[in-house]
């Protein structure tokens, strides 16, 4: 098996020429001040992800197709570096690839439960690739949520959502469904990276790790402040690990300690922590966001690290993943005319301010 | 029989009332390929092309209704009928019989359905209740405690650790009865006050309870026994609903199979009724039929309409012709090798079918580099068993089968040309040479044989040219007259330089290659000239002396390569011999008494040669058809001919 310089020398190339790509502070620039969405359409196509809109008719780029057109670059790009990575980190590059694969799982189900046709869900699905195999159009097709689990035999998520089905026949809400999902899959990547070498695993926890403790963080905080749940509840929902956030802290939220407290002793950097979460809940989408931003300041600094490692490969992924949650805004806001003022401070790292 | 069938584009113009009957006519013959002629339809046409979809959708339902009931009873659509099929069968006076059939089956699945559910049901308080059958307390007597809560059930073993944090708060007791990898079953028990926090905990770790009906009572192990008598009830019961199946499959599979031609026929005729023209009082329809039919067809339209007008315009072989559908005409003996033609493409109707060269070509390298009369001859009784379609496990690959045959026959012919028998060398004699001790010889013959098979490539490659007319390709193309005069003067040089008295001057030669060269190199501005395109030169002069330059270089290796590649069939024939020679090594160092070992080994080295190395010779000679053969001059892309037909009928593919 191969190691170190061995076995990520060409990834390390790989992924740096792709970094390379990744949008400049004058693309961004140049992204937000186009003043419509075909504006902005024109503009995208002089970037990375041009070849993917030019695929496409102009007539039918819809600002969801727009978007589904630039994840599809995200998903070749996933595929790629599945193919150089060595073989011991496949399986982390994979169930990172996964998450995807669970959230259009999520919005299948929610088609369902909707009464959504495939052709209204299919482009609001992450691209599927040769890696992943969700029975997306033949789920929709099954005529419930029970008989589209049924189609997921031999998947990863079978067994799961066997065991939340009930909660669903029981309840006829997703919530126990989408909540089990998530849980399995954080739990089946943290179990991933703790199988990596020593060497491996540290920098590998410093990008999973981190994306953990904002989900794990994020769930508390929401299960406690906005669904109300009970304390034996919010345990049962969070997860026991993480990099920074550890089970003491989940516990201590799900009994009722002082949030803000918490929060900024695990992130001293973050600002008016007490005035987002007195909200009521309503300031949990820009704490939500700061984190985001906290991590992505993480996946930036693997680039100086040691390059040898499955790290930089993770946060590349992960930078680009954040580059897209923020043209998908970008998508929106033009879309739906909105000024810069209001949409800038939804944008994790776009425009020039935030880089 | 070089050429692809004759093919005659016909236009008939049918009065509406004939619509019907020429249609059928056109679908008994099933020789006609019918040409989508919707758009010629008048807009005048007074709402009849809805009404024709309506009806093929209509049929389409029907069919599919029949086809389920076929599934349903195990049953399939059988022969069609000789005759009594009626062109477009009135739907009403079908429906009532059909409803009545669907009933009776559905009678008899709705409770095969209930029952195999109720089975499931069973099966899983049985899977529930297995890990518990060693707990000899009555389950019953769980339900409604007055102080105790308790559930017995199964959850996901990785929510176990959480669950205990999670109840860390209150006093409880946490059994595992079976740990699972995936699944655990789980026995979780408390005070009836802290029954809220401990069913919260449990629901939200995903704790399944056990869900018994209220009339199980017992121990695990009892209510088992009474599970398990109830499943056996229930297959007793879809045994005798299955017997009823099969009753109704007799009584009614010369009725469904009636129903179904009729309605499959009146749903092609009306499938193909939607794709004519249609104007206010005629029909249009345009397709193509083989040329040998056309008089044929015509009387038997005459027959079914005295006013149908045909007008038929016969496909010309020269110029380009790719809308003409393709049927290939080979003689019944070399049928079965156009599943090698087809396989790399279908020939275009103006392109010589190079099935004949295949059908020769094909088995002959393979003998040759296989050489062998006992293996040879297993590979033909193979190859019969194939075709014979005896063995039903192996009927998928009938089509192999005369090619595999073919194979056999001629590596038998050439076991004895090398005088091998079961990879013996001293058995018999060898009629013509022995490969393994003549190496050199056999690889400059396999050489010399190549150029010769390339040269024929060369040939067929010029004639296809002169059928399109295609005269730039013909004279310049590196496979046209200037790629013959260059390849052969290569040739010739070669030999002149190996053969000291080889009777031709090597100044013809080269001044052969400086032609070769010239028209090649130029191949593009000559072509230009030809074809009167201008200008003759598109671009800069020196790029293009450069790419001219390249592609000339690649030619040279190409056709170097090439002509080398057929080495490889002396190499297999000696690498034949000597593969089972390794195996009589094996077998005298395993057994030097010649014993039961020996032979055992022999027979293991002869099914590894004939299956192993078999498929690499196989691979081997495709290879050489394809790339070094069909290379050279076949460009296929042709459109398959498939004619309506009411009938299956075993059209060529």
């Amino acid at each position: 098996m191969a190691t170190g310089v061995n076995a990520y020398a060409a990834i390390n190339a790989r992924v740096r020429v792709m970094y390379s790509t990744l949008m400049t502070a004058q693309d961004w620039s140049g992204l937000c001040e186009s003043p419509d969405l075909a504006a902005l359409t024109v503009a995208l196509k002089r970037t990375a992800y041009g070849p993917y809109l030019e695929k496409v008719n102009d007539k039918d780029l819809t600002p969801r197709r727009i978007v589904y057109q630039v994840r599809n670059r995200l998903a070749d790009v996933y595929v790629s570096i599945i193919h150089m990575a060595p073989e011991q980190s496949r399986d982390v590059l994979l169930q990172m690839l996964r998450y995807f694969e669970v959230d259009n799982l999520k919005a299948v189900l929610r088609g369902i439960v909707t009464g959504a046709t495939w052709d209204r869900v299919r482009f609001v699905l992450f691209p599927s690739t040769s890696l992943t195999n969700l029975p997306a159009q033949a789920m929709m097709e099954a005529g419930g949520v029970a008989p589209a689990i049924e189609l997921l035999q031999g998947t990863p998520y079978y067994a799961t959502l066997s065991y939340a089905i009930k909660r669903y026949n029981a309840e006829q809400n997703l919530f126990p469904l989408e909540v089990a999902l998530d849980l399995s899959y954080w739990r089946d990547l943290w179990h991933n990276v703790n199988r990596l070498s020593t060497q491996e695993r540290t920098p590998a926890l410093k990008i999973v790790g981190s994306l953990i403790d904002m989900n794990n963080l994020m769930w508390a905080i929401r299960y406690r402040v906005y669904h109300k749940l009970s304390e034996e509840e919010v345990i049962n929902y969070t997860l026991p690990f993480g990099y920074h956030v550890h089970d003491s802290d989940i516990r201590a939220i799900a009994a009722g300690a002082d949030i803000s407290q918490i929060v900024k002793r695990i992130y001293p950097d973050l600002q008016d922590v007490e005035v987002l979460l007195d909200e009521g809940g309503k300031g949990l989408p820009e704490l939500e966001l700061q984190l985001k931003r906290h991590v992505l300041k993480q996946c930036r600094a693997a680039f100086t690290g040691d390059p040898f490692t499955i790290g930089l490969p993770l946060a590349y992924l992960a930078l680009s993943d954040f580059e897209i949650q923020d043209l998908t805004v970008l998508i929106e806001a033009k879309s739906s005319n909105l000024k810069a003022e209001e949409f800038q401070p939804y944008l994790i790292a776009g425009c020039a301010e935030n880089h | 029989m070089f050429f692809p069938r004759a093919m005659t584009e016909i236009e008939l113009v049918v009065p509406s009332a004939d619509l019907v009957e020429v249609t059928k006519m056109i679908g008994d013959q099933g020789i006609f390929q019918q040409v989508d002629s919707a758009y010629l339809s008048s807009n005048k046409a007074p709402g009849q092309t809805p009404s024709w979809q309506e009806r093929v959708s209509a049929y389409s339902t029907m069919e599919r209704r029949i086809q389920s009931l076929f599934s349903t009873l195990n049953l399939n659509e059988g022969l069609p009928p000789k005759e009594g099929l009626q062109s477009m069968i009135d739907l009403e006076s079908i429906r009532p019989a059909v409803d009545g059939i669907e009933k009776e089956v559905k009678d008899v699945t709705d409770q095969m359905t209930a029952s195999r559910k109720k089975i499931d049901q069973l099966e899983t308080i049985r899977q529930q209740l297995e890990s518990l059958t060693d707990i000899d307390i009555d389950i019953s007597a769980m339900r409604n405690h007055r102080y105790l809560f308790s559930i017995l059930g199964t959850m996901p073993a990785d929510n176990i650790d959480r669950l205990k944090t999670s109840l860390s708060r209150i006093p409880y007791f946490f059994e595992v009865l079976r740990q699972d990898p995936q699944k655990s079953v789980v026995w979780l028990a408390g005070t009836q006050n802290n029954s809220d926090v401990l069913e919260r905990a449990a629901r939200s770790a995903y704790l399944n309870a056990l869900s018994l009906p209220a009339d199980y009572q017992g121990t695990p192990a009892e209510i088992i026994q009474t599970v398990n008598s109830d499943v056996k009830e229930e297959h007793k019961h879809i045994d005798e609903l299955s017997k009823q199946l099969v009753q109704l499959s007799d009584k009614y599979k010369a009725q469904l199979s009636l129903l179904y031609w009729n309605v499959h026929t009146s749903r092609l005729l009306a499938d193909a009724i939607v794709r004519f023209g249609q104007l206010r009082y005629t029909y249009i329809i345009v397709g193509w039929i083989p040329s040998s039919y056309l008089e044929n067809f015509q009387q038997r339209l005459k027959k079914v309409s005295k006013e149908a007008l045909l007008e038929a315009f016969p496909a010309k072989r020269e110029g380009k012709n790719q809308d003409v559908p393709v049927s290939l005409l080979n003689p019944a003996l070399l049928r079965p090798f156009e599943l090698l033609t087809t396989t790399y493409a279908r020939p275009m109707y103006n392109e010589i079918d190079p099935t004949p060269f295949i059908a020769i070509l094909f088995p002959l390298l393979f003998g040759a580099m296989f050489g062998d009369v006992g293996q040879g001859l297993v590979l033909a009784l193979l190859g019969w068993l194939l075709t014979s379609r005896r063995v039903k496990k192996l009927r998928g690959l009938a089509s192999l089968g005369p090619i595999i045959t073919a194979c056999g026959v001629i590596a038998t012919i050439f076991g004895f040309l090398y005088g091998s028998f079961f990879g013996y060398e001293d058995v018999l004699p060898a009629l013509w040479i022995r490969p393994t001790t003549n190496i050199l010889n056999i690889l400059i013959i396999t050489v010399i044989a190549g150029v010769f098979l390339l040269t024929l490539g060369f040939l067929v490659s010029i004639y296809n040219a002169y059928q399109r007319r295609d005269w730039g390709n013909l004279f310049f193309d590196h496979y046209g007259l200037a790629g013959l005069v260059l390849y052969w003067s290569l040739v010739g040089l070669g030999a002149g330089a190996l053969s000291p008295t080889f009777p031709i001057p090597s100044g013809v030669f080269v001044v052969g290659i400086v032609i070769g060269v010239v028209g090649v190199g130029g191949s593009e501005i000559f072509r230009h000239l030809v074809e009167g395109h201008r200008p003759l030169l598109e671009g800069e002069a020196g790029s293009y002396a450069i790419q001219a330059f390249f592609e000339l270089f690649e030619t040279f290796i190409s056709f170097i390569s090439n002509s080398l590649s057929f080495m490889r069939v002396g190499a297999f024939a000696v690498a034949h011999g000597t593969l089972s020679s390794v195996f009589f090594i094996l077998g005298n160092l395993v057994d030097p008494g010649h014993g039961i070992f020996y032979w055992l080994i022999f027979l293991i080295g002869n099914i590894f040669i004939v299956g192993f190395e078999g498929l690499i010779v196989g691979i081997q000679t495709m290879r050489l058809s394809y790339y070094e053969f069909f290379g050279k001059f076949f460009t296929g892309g042709g459109r398959r001919y498939e004619p309506l037909a009411l009938k299956p009928t075993e059209n060529e593919g």
